[in-house]
This record gives C-alpha cells, structure tokens and sequence, in this order.
C-alpha cells in the first residue's frame, strides 16, 4: 500500500501514552535534582544534596540487601521452576497441563496483597508451618519465620515462580523433541541426553527467565513491607516511607532513580555473565 | 545379500553371528494410537546389509514401523529383534541403531566435528579414536574442512551429509531413514541417492529407508515394502513390486497404470489367460482365485505395456486421443476410453507421435510384450 | 514417547519433585482458605471452631465495598484504553513503517522491567506539577501505561499468527481497507483481543504497588484497601476475601482456558 491507510489513527494513541509514560519518569528525575523543604510539598530548586545523602552506608546497606534478595529470588526461583517448566511442557495429557498451568499461574492473578497475606498466615507463630511443626514435636517453641529475611525470600519466590515457569515453558516448548530423540538414538540416556542437549538449547529461556525474576523482584513492595515489617527493607520500601511517612519526595524520587540504575546496572551485569551459556557446547 | 557384507571392507568389530531369519526383524508388531490402527500385525524380515524400503502414502505405517524400530515407540504387541537380539524393551540408547531424522535434527549449539562424535562421546571412547572416527566419517561422506561451522551455517545438502555423518560415526547395526530427501530440491536429490547408496555399499550396514516417493524407492533398494493403512501390502525387490504386483493397491501405487476391463477366458495351473478386446494376455493366476472362468476380470497393465496397433495386431482397446503431455524425452499421449475403468487410457511414445496422434484422431492399442497383472473386478 | 522400564526411575522421581513443587504453589491459598473459617478473631491455624462470619463481614465492611467498585471504574478504564490503543499500535508495528517506531515500541514495554513504585511515585508527581487532582483520571492513565506491554505483546503475537493472505483475498474481492479490518482482521485476532484484554484486567485489578501512590483516599482500589486493613486489623476477614478473590480467580482462568487456551495465550504451545 502506498500510503498506509489509518496509520495516524493507530499511532497517535499509543506516542500519546508513551508521552505520558516519558513524562511521569521525567517528573521523577526532576524531582530527585530539587531540594527538599521539610513541612512542604513544593520541592526547592536544584540540587545534587539528595544524591549525596545516598552515599551514606545506611543506604547502601539498603541497596545490598536488595540486590541480593533479588539475586537470591531468581536462583531459587530457577531451581525449582525448571522441573515444573519442564513437566508442564512434556506432559503428554492435554488435562494434565492445563491443570499445572492454572495451578501455576494462578497466584500471579491474585495480587500482591492476597499472595502476601496467605503468606503471613503460613509463616506467623499461630500460621500453618509453626503449628504443624509444634503439632509434631518438631519444635518447642514457634520459629520466627515472619520478619526475616528467610520469610521474605520464601514468599517472593512463591511470586515469582509463576513467570519463571512462563518463560521457561515458552522457551522449552519451542525446541523440537527431535534433539532429544536424535541424542538417545546416538546412545545417550534420557539424563544425559537433557544435560547435554536440552539443557542447553534452553539457555535463552534461562537467561529472559533469571534477569524478568530478577526485575520483577526489584519492583516488590507488599510483601517485603508486609512480611519483612520494618526488618527487611528492600528500595521500594524506603521509598515508600520517605514518600508518604517523611513526606520527602524529592529524596524519594533520588532514591527510585539510584534504585533505577542499580537495577539496570545489575541486569545488565546478569546479561553479560550469562553471555558464554549462549553457545554452550561441548569442548 | 550376506556375501555382499562379508566382501565390503568396512568391519564391524562386533559382527554378530549370522542370522538365519532378518537381521531386524518384526513379528506381529501392532500399534495403536487411541482409535487410529496405525499398524496391523506387521511381520518383516531386514536382511543384512540390505537397502529395505518402507513405501507408502502418508499415514500408511510406515513412519511408525520406523520409529517402532528406533525404539521412539512402544508396540502395543509383537516383538522386535535386531542381531537376533530381543530388542522389544531395550531403549534406543541401547539398540545400536543410527537415525536420520527427516529435518536432520543437527545439534544447533555444536559444531559438525561436535555433532558427529556426539554418539561415540556417549560410548565414552577415548578421545584420539574419536577424532579419528570423526575425521573418517566426514571424509566418507566428503565434508571435509567444515568441522568447525555450526549447522545453521551450512547448506541443506551439507547439512544431510553431517547429519549422515552422525549417524554412521557409531557403527550403528542399523540405518533408518525417514524421508531423508523431501526437504532436498530436485538435482539435489539425484545426486545424494546416488552417494548414499555408494556408502551403504562400502559400509555394508543394514538399511531402513522410509519414502512416499516411488520413484527414490525403484531406483535406490535392494528390497521393498509397500505398506498401507498399517498394513505390509507386499515385499519384493522393486522388479517384483514393479511387474509382479500380487496386490491392487501395490500395483496401482507405484509407477503408473492403467486398469482395463478384460474376462477372464481359462485358468490352466499357475497360468490364467484374459481376454481384453481382441487380444489374449496369460497373466499369472495367483492373484485370480476364487474367479470362475468367464468373470469380469480388471487387468493392469503398464504405459509401457500398450503401443498403438500396427497391421496384424490383435486390438486390446481403443479410443480418442484427448491431450498430450509432452516430457521432453517422451510425451503421454492420454486416451479417452471406455475400455478404461477411469475413462482414460495412457500410453507413452517418443515425441514425434503429438504429430502423428493430434488430439481427436481415434488409436487402436495392441499389448507389447506380455507383462500384465490382473485382479477380479471390484463390486460397484 | 520411551521405553517405561527405563524411564521409570526417572519419571517417578521427577513426578515427586514436580508434585512437591506444586504443593508449595497450592500451600497459602489452601491455608487461608482454612484459616477464613475460623470462628475466633485471632489469625491463627487451623482454627478451632469453624463460622462464615468473616465473609459476612468482609463484604459488608465499606472500605472494601469502596474498593471494590473503584477497582471497577478503573480497570474497566484502564484495560479498555489500554486494548484499543494497544491493539491498533500493534497493526501499525506489524504492518507498518514509520519513524521513531522501535523507539515508542520500547517506551510502551519499558513499564515491564520498571518498578512499579517508580512509576507510581512519577505520575504522583507529574500530576501535583500539572495541578491536576488525584482523581481517578491519574489512576487511569498510570494502569493503561502499566497493563499496555502485556495487550502489546498479546495482540502481536496473535497478529504474527494470522495469515496476511486471507487480508489480501478480501481486498481482492472488493473490500476496501476499513472493511478488510472489521470483517477479516478482528474477527481473526478476537481471541488474541479478549485474552489480552483479560489480561489487562486482572493485572490492574490487582495491581497494588503503583497503586498505593496514585490513589487517594477516595479513590483508592480494592488492594489498597487490603493492605491498610491489614496494617491495623489481625482478625480473618482479610481470610475471607483472600478466598473470594482465589475462587474468583481460579474460575476466570478455568474458562479463559476452555475458552482460549491459556497455553497458546501465553506462547507455551508444543511446537509441532
């Protein structure tokens, strides 16, 4: 077609939102460079002074323990949303998958407030885990499972399992189950025949599935606040409280564009590390 | 068959003692996918170093009965032997077979060298003997130099040799081959038939072959079988299943023919005599039984079986010339006749005949030679 | 398919691990679906007499009455705007080439791996600095720009599904391009629509984080109206709507299965 018909129709929209999305971002990054005055909502004019009350170590402590929360959410959430990827896309009854997909997807539709509160059913001293474990003689006294890290962790996992096994499916499903029919047939095993062919040709899915994990955790907020109750703090929820408990925006604002390039920093760094699995093969 | 093997120069270190019945061999194989027969009681003998061709249209069984080989299939009942060894429950990872799959399945994530040594890493031969079967094998299918290069970078006719390469580096017991050319363009095609039957004859390995291309299966087995709707139809060796079909589906599946309305005149022993037109035919009696003498008989006979009378000849059938389809080297000359179950008679001539039949002018056929099947005529 | 004596070993194994796995996925929902009976006021398991009188609650308390039907007018919004902008830009990008077009693309898809409390915090602030209220207005426009990578991606995929000849045999049949839209295109895409569509909306249902910045008390959604509750109360009625919003759930997805096929909407079909 010469001059494509509609073409303004369909396109004005979508420059408009992403305008709109530009600008909220810019509104952030102007407010992190203006001054902070207390009692105030108007920000003062430009400066650099929220940036450099980054530096001080009670905020890098922040950005640490959130990086490695993120970092230790993606590997465990790899570890064990591989085998359900994996099953979920061999299963051989159509009911059977569509069964393990609703299970698996489900918690990703109920929000973070539900997710999180099941969890602090499951992990308080009168929750499921303590009371089993009491019930059994296991233990004499509760654990202290809520407001630690551990309960942290254990519960973003459960989030973010879900689109793990999604992009690790999607992956897995796109690889012709001829590899593997060739590999046995060349004599290897079913084990060795995943190890040194499915596995490998999954690396794509691995690599999208650890950085999504990875970022979806950076953007957590309920359950590090709800769980980790003032214990564990991840960015969002310093964010959170100089926002709405110190009402200091602009010092919200430096932090969500610190927590900004942090997280992208460290993607990027995923990226680059997981580079050489890419091409995978034998020596 | 078993001296060919024994004179090739290629030797099994591990050749098994020979067999008496196949060296693969099926027995009452059948496999049933929910409602869907897919093979009925199948029985198959694979000679030794023999090429065995599975041939028939698609859905017909034959990628089954392959896979069923492979071990990629279980049976639901029958059992399977490969070397006079029960292979019915051992996995492929142990049948010692070598598979060519149809889209070649080349390892993306590994070099060619890495694809062919694949098989011999997993019989963990030391490293020195398996460069030196890799570097063998990629000579014997001539790729040499290309080692390094992933399979997305080659072309598709390299990339069959590599997967060929593959599969022949373990000394497998047993080749199977599923559509290995379909996804070759036609010169191609040609000329890696050829190459595979040279290195099959060189190796001397027991060959599985498995097409829907008649032509491929004529010109490149030692042996065929014809299967349809899950059942083995006929074996034989393509002259027999060429001239001697015992069975209608066989005879009008492979190669061209024409089916004529004939009578059957007098069964004498192994011998039957029809009456097609003016002409007389003894074809072989084996495949009339139970047709008494003077029944309506359908006879098959091939193109190159009718050629237009001349004076003295005995007319088998006649019609009108309808359209030519000129080939080149021949052309069909296609002829409307009511002697012809379909209406249509073919018979095929050198060129100069599109002026000598133009289309419209009437043509009396008479047989040449006397090769001919015929079966009793079909209700309705 | 394999050999089963081989594989035995293998499968069972693995069937355990899977199993366990998924158990670990069902274990809140299950616990607070118990937890939600309990007669007493206490957050405790398993309980100790068992009553409906949290639910009794929860659907009478107001803030949650509240909550729910803006969660409404903004998802119903939001999720529209989003599939008609969604949809349409998704044509151009597939059909289409025009200038800055990979540049929006990545704009519009930049919201995924952005934190939500970043872009909730940026429109806050965008809209104090445009004076405008915190309406519903700003809650809109933050869950169209949030829930737009997911249509995006939903209608993309289902466009790169469709055969392009069936819109070029309309055309040659007489259908002017406007037609050729209404009557082959979507009607084609519809499911790919309706599934990113649903999508959307339970995405911004749900959606709490961003939320928590943009809504104000007024305005404020279902989720928001969780979490506060949660903050001061310890008692089962939060339980009680947890159940209501996993049955809810469970049943939308069954049909959305039976109906579209989860497998496909989410790309993890077997290729075959």
């Amino acid at each position: 077609m010469p001059r494509p018909p509609f073409l303004r129709a369909f396109v004005s929209p979508a420059a408009l939102c992403a305008l709109g999305f530009v600008a909220a971002m810019a509104a952030v990054l102007q407010f992190s460079l203006r001054a902070y005055i207390p009692g105030s909502l108007e920000p003062g004019g430009l400066t650099l002074t929220n940036f450099a009350a980054l530096l001080r170590p009670l905020y890098g402590r922040v950005f640490l323990d959130t990086v490695w929360i993120c970092f230790i959410t993606a590997v465990c959430t790899l570890v064990i949303g591989y085998p359900v990827a994996y099953a979920l896309v061999r299963a051989k009854s159509a009911f059977l998958k569509s069964a393990m997909l609703i299970i698996v997807v489900t918690p990703l539709f109920l929000g973070e407030v539900v997710r999180t509160y099941s969890w602090i059913v499951v992990l308080g001293n009168n929750g499921f885990i303590n009371t089993v474990l009491l019930k059994l003689g296991i233990i004499e006294r509760p654990l202290q499972l809520m407001f630690t890290a551990f309960g942290v962790v254990l519960a973003l996992v459960h989030v973010t399992l879900p689109v793990m096994v999604i992009m690790l499916a999607a992956a897995l499903s796109h690889i012709d189950p001829d590899y593997e029919r060739a590999a046995e047939s060349l004599g290897a095993g079913p084990i060795r025949a995943f190890v040194t062919v499915t596995l490998p040709l999954s690396t794509p899915g691995i690599v999208a599935g650890v950085t999504t994990a990875f970022a979806w955790t950076f953007s957590a907020f309920a359950t590090p606040q709800l769980i980790g109750g003032g214990q564990v703090n991840m960015v969002s929820n310093l964010v959170y409280q100089l926002g709405f408990a110190s009402f200091n925006f602009p010092f919200a604002a430096s932090l969500s564009v610190a927590g900004l390039v942090l997280a992208f920093g460290m993607i990027a760094l995923l990226r680059t590390a997981l580079k050489p699995l890419e091409s995978v093969g034998p020596h | 068959m078993k001296n060919r093997a024994e004179a090739s120069g290629f030797q099994d270190d591990r050749a098994p003692p020979a067999a008496e019945q196949g060296f693969v061999r099926l027995e009452g194989v059948s496999k049933r996918f929910g409602d869907v027969v897919a093979l009925h009681e199948a029985t198959l003998d694979v000679r030794r170093g023999e090429i065995l061709t599975l041939l028939g249209p698609s859905g017909g069984g034959k990628t089954t009965l392959l896979n069923l080989v492979a071990g990629f299939l279980l049976p639901d009942s029958g059992a399977i032997h490969i070397a006079s060894q029960p292979v019915t429950d051992v996995p492929p990872y142990r049948r010692e077979i070598g598979v060519l799959f149809q889209n070649y399945a080349l390892f993306p994530h590994m070099s060619v060298a890495a694809n062919v040594a694949y098989g011999l890493r997993m019989r963990r031969q030391p490293r020195p003997e398996i460069a030196r079967k890799v570097a063998e094998t990629l000579a014997l299918v001539r790729l040499v130099g290309l080692e390094d290069r992933r399979p997305r970078q080659l072309s598709g006719g390299q990339q069959q040799r590599v997967a060929l390469a593959r599969a022949l580096a373990i000394s497998p017991k047993v080749l199977l081959l599923d559509e290995p050319f379909s996804a070759l363009d036609k010169n191609l095609r040609g000329s890696m038939q050829l190459e595979l039957k040279e290195i099959q004859r060189k190796l001397g390995v027991t060959t599985v072959f498995v097409t829907h291309d008649q032509s491929e299966a004529l010109s490149l087995s030692d042996r065929i079988a014809v299967l349809s709707d899950g059942c083995i139809r006929q074996v034989g060796t393509p002259g027999e299943i060429y001239r001697r079909p015992t069975d209608r589906f066989v005879a009008s599946f492979v190669g061209d023919v024409n089916v004529l309305r004939a009578r059957l005149e007098e069964v004498y022993g192994e011998a039957a005599r029809i009456a097609i037109g003016a002409a007389k035919l003894t074809v072989s009696a084996g495949t009339l039984r139970g047709c008494a003498p003077g029944s309506p008989v359908e006879l098959f006979i091939r193109p190159e079986r009718l050629r237009p009378a001349e004076d003295g000849d005995a007319t088998a059938c006649e019609g009108v010339v309808s359209a030519h389809s000129y080939q080149g080297g021949h052309v069909d000359l296609h002829i409307a006749s009511e002697a012809a179950i379909s209406g249509r008679i073919l018979i095929r001539r050198p060129s100069e005949a599109i002026a000598r039949w133009p289309v419209g002018t009437r043509i009396a056929c008479a047989c040449a030679g006397t090769e001919a099947v015929a079966f009793p005529a079909s209700q309705g | 398919m394999r050999n089963p004596r081989a594989s035995t070993w293998a499968g069972a194994a693995g069937a355990v691990v899977v199993g366990t796995i998924l158990a670990f996925v069902l274990l809140p929902g299950l616990v607070v679906m118990i937890a939600a009976f309990n007669a007493r006021a206490i957050l405790s398991f398993p309980p100790e007499s068992w009553s409906w009188r949290w639910f009794a609650k929860a659907l009478a308390y107001d803030d949650f009455r509240t909550g729910f039907r803006n969660g409404l007018i903004v998802t119903g919004w939001a999720s529209t705007i989003a599939l008609l902008v969604g949809a349409a830009f998704a044509l151009a990008l597939d059909r289409y080439a025009f200038p800055l077009k990979r540049t929006i693309e990545g704009v519009l898809l930049a919201p995924l791996v952005i934190p939500h409390f970043t872009i909730g915090l940026g429109f806050l602030i965008l809209a104090a600095e445009l004076g405008a209220t915190r309406g519903f207005a700003v809650v809109v426009a933050c869950h169209v720009v949030l829930v737009l990578p997911f249509v995006l991606r939903s209608v993309y995929i289902s466009l790169r599904n469709l055969d392009q000849r069936l819109e070029l045999a309309a055309a040659s049949l007489g259908a002017p391009p406007a037609r050729v839209l209404t009557t082959v295109t979507i009607p084609l895409l519809a499911p790919g629509l309706v599934s990113g569509w649903l999508f959307a909306a339970i995405l911004s249902f749900n959606e709490f984080t961003a939320s928590l910045f943009v809504t104000a008390q007024r305005t404020q959604t279902l989720p928001v109206a969780m979490y506060n509750y949660v903050r001061e109360y310890a008692d089962p009625s939060m339980a009680a709507l947890s159940v209501m919003y996993i049955v809810a759930t469970a049943i939308i997805l069954i049909l959305a299965n039976l109906f579209l096929g989860l497998g496909k909407v989410l790309n993890v079909e077997e290729s075959r």
